[in-house]
């Protein structure tokens, strides 16, 4: 059973419809990377699968639950209700553009502030389990000081940490490396290259195509809500079929080349 | 039951109501146009003027403007000047608003970034070039929310003035009541007339703060 | 020089009367303060979160709370409670008028203190599977509360000044003091000097201890 399934999923903004009928499924273990140039729905459809978008059209499972809608017998749909939506979300963590982290914590509570709330683990054990996350980013010595005095790569990581705390099934990235300063995209890029290789199920949206060809096992290119090629990096990065998204390649050409 | 007292006192009442707009319309204009001269001054004085107008802000907005009133209506005989209440009293009410208006005018026009004015002065713009075509323009729409709050405040302050014997809405509400008794629609009548006289203030200062909040 | 000495004399006569109005001034307030906080804290879930008849009525509430003079509230209370059978002392009735009042505008402040936190908060809260009370109470009400608390601070000077217009009822607060003794005692300006003085002190002290607070505050959030 695939861990995410996506099926028909649609969506629109009043009269705007922004995702056209997407479907996908994401097997365990697997890197999946989205393209696309801005505006082609590729974030929003990453924020529908925990449900921090609503849908209005098909369905998602994750480990083969539906979050957000269910059919009834009669074929209806359904609103599952809010606490049985969180605990699905439990199982899928974000790593966000603007890292969200928590200012009013420290870094290690930003960290705890998962399994501690959320999960309901000891407190103790909660701080174990965040150390050890913290020092797999290469931030424990981080740990007591305040979002605000890290710098963007610095609080990103701690970012993934936090939602690697929850110890969810899938991890999903929503261009993670956008808003950083270039320098400080290598680190990122780093850890998440380490949890693909551990094992780790990720959605990754984004533009770093050099980031798709090393460590995705499936290039998804989104285009207008709609998903217009898919495949292997090596080969539809060096056979795009679609203009699309051959225009897409050459556009961001430069950074892709250079790798 | 009808409100018969309240309409039979409504007309003696909307005098008051009357003389409450005048007192409130004087102070709002003597009291901004004060505070917005004193504003100005204070960004472009040197250090004794500038802790002279902090003081005069700090003091007056620490003190409650019913003692303000007290004052005034004492410091003028005091000093030996025989004047009516209702003008001892709305200078000091004027007094009071300026301080209030002051001080938002002179955190507007230190709000507007100095990024801008450091690039109008590279381009070779003259000090009052900038503050009327770069500063004052950004500092008003930054300011407009607060002073219109605040102008809100001081028409509702001027009900104040009856404690110290001036006559105007809240005075000839104390009146009536105490001739009739009937508090709860004399004074809910009142509050009534009060509404609707802050209200479209109150409307105006939220559509301006929501405005303000778009161009940030 | 004689006027200076004059003054202090006459302030040290006025000393008891000022002493007992200054306790009855803190005495308002102190009362009013915890009032005004814990009704905002009522009425703001009401606002915000309740059905669309309670969102109506507390909307309707805190509007007429903010249009209408305190003095006119006070004397509502104090004039109106009677006809309804309730004597409260004067000292109640002024308590309560600045109570219901401020508890208008703090509600509006906290309100705005919610809403201030970004949606980006909210996502991080629920991603990592939080429930909206849990991220409310974990991430959202400890970020807006540590927002408000300068406006917070601002409205309790307010509070604190309009403690004044208990007088008016015939509290002897400090305000009071002044008009009991100029027909008591022959003075005018002076005492009502020292009365602003007073008034100075008091809301300056309050001002520092909350600038203070604010910048440990910040110093901490950055």
């Amino acid at each position: 059973m695939p861990m995410i399934e996506i099926r028909d999923l649609r969506k629109s903004y009043a009269e705007l419809e922004v995702l056209k009928g997407i479907s996908f499924d994401v097997e365990k273990g697997e890197v999946v990377v989205v393209l696309g140039p801005s505006g082609s729905g590729k974030s929003t459809m990453l924020r529908c699968i925990n449900l921090l978008e609503e849908f209005q059209g098909g369905g998602i499972r994750i480990d083969g639950e539906a979050i957000g809608y269910t059919t009834t017998e009669g074929g209806k749909r359904r609103r599952r209700k809010e606490a049985e939506n969180a605990k699905l979300r439990e199982q899928v963590g974000m790593v966000f553009q603007s890292f969200n982290l928590f200012p009013h914590r420290t870094v290690l509570q930003n960290v705890m502030m998962g399994p501690l709330k959320v999960k309901g683990i000891a407190r103790r054990e909660a701080e174990a389990l965040a150390r050890d996350l913290l020092k797999k980013v290469g931030l424990l010595d981080k740990a007591d000081q305040y979002p605000a005095r890290l710098s963007g790569g610095q609080q990103q990581r701690v970012g993934i940490a936090r939602a690697l705390a929850m110890q969810p099934k899938v991890m999903l990235f929503d261009e993670v490396t956008s808003a950083l300063d270039p320098e400080l995209v290598g680190e990122v890029l780093r850890v998440m290259r380490q949890l693909a290789q551990e094992g780790m199920t990720m959605i990754i949206v984004t533009h770093e195509i050099h980031f798709a060809r090393d460590v995705g096992d499936r290039i998804i290119f989104m285009d207008h809500g709609a998903i217009v090629e898919e495949g292997l990096p090596a080969n539809i990065l060096a056979n795009p079929k679609s203009d699309r998204f051959k225009q897409f390649l050459r556009r961001y050409q430069g950074d892709y080349l250079d790798t | 039951m009808t409100p018969n007292v309240l309409i039979n006192n409504l007309p003696y009442l909307l005098k008051g109501a009357l003389v409450t707009l005048e007192l409130s319309v004087v102070v709002l204009i003597a009291g901004n146009l004060l505070g917005l001269v004193i504003g100005i001054v204070a960004t472009s004085v040197g250090r004794i003027g500038q802790s002279l107008i902090t003081a005069y802000i700090f003091v007056l907005r620490g003190i409650p403007i019913l003692v303000i009133m007290l004052l005034g209506y004492y410091a003028f005989p005091a000093l030996g000047y025989r004047v009516p209440a209702y003008v001892a009293v709305g200078v000091a009410q004027i007094i009071y608003v300026s301080a209030f208006v002051a001080e938002i005018v002179r955190s507007a026009i230190l709000s507007v970034p100095s990024g801008q004015i450091a690039a109008a002065r590279s381009l070779g713009m003259r000090r009052f070039s900038i503050l009327k075509e770069i500063v004052l323009p950004q500092a008003t729409r930054i300011a407009i929310p607060p002073l219109l709050n605040n102008s809100l405040t001081a028409i509702k302050q001027t009900s104040y003035v009856s404690v110290v014997g001036v006559w105007e809405l809240t005075y000839a509400a104390r009146e009536v009541v105490e001739r009739t008794l009937a508090s709860f629609q004399i004074f809910l009548g009142v509050m009534a007339i009060y509404f609707i006289i802050c209200y479209p203030l109150s409307l105006l200062a939220r559509r301006w703060e929501r405005r303000a909040a778009v161009v940030q | 020089m004689d006027f200076l000495v004059n003054l202090l004399a006459i302030w040290a006569r006025l000393y008891p009367s000022l002493v007992s109005g200054f306790a009855v001034t803190i005495s308002v307030a102190l009362a009013a303060i915890p009032l005004a906080l814990l009704g905002a804290l009522l009425l703001t879930p009401l606002r915000m979160w309740g059905g669309s008849i309670i969102h109506a009525v507390t909307g309707a509430y805190i509007e007429f709370m903010r249009n209408t003079p305190l003095l006119l509230q006070i004397y509502l209370i104090y004039f109106g409670l009677p006809l309804l059978g309730l004597y409260p002392s004067e000292f109640m009735c002024g308590v309560i008028g600045i109570a219901m009042q401020h508890a208008a505008f703090l509600a509006e402040i906290y309100r705005g203190g919610i809403e201030s936190i970004s949606q980006r908060q909210w996502d991080a809260a629920r991603a990592m599977g939080m429930t909206w009370a849990k991220a409310l109470r974990n991430v959202i009400l400890p970020q807006a509360g540590l927002r408000i608390l300068g406006p917070i601070g601002n409205q309790l000077i307010i509070l604190v000044k309009d403690t004044s217009l208990v007088s008016a009822i015939g509290v002897v607060d400090l305000t009071m003091v002044g008009k009991v003794s100029i027909e008591r005692l022959a003075v005018t300006l002076e005492i009502f000097l020292a009365i602003a003085l007073i008034y100075l002190a008091l809301t300056g002290v309050l001002g520092a201890v909350l600038r203070i607070i604010e910048r440990r505050v910040l110093e901490r959030i950055g």
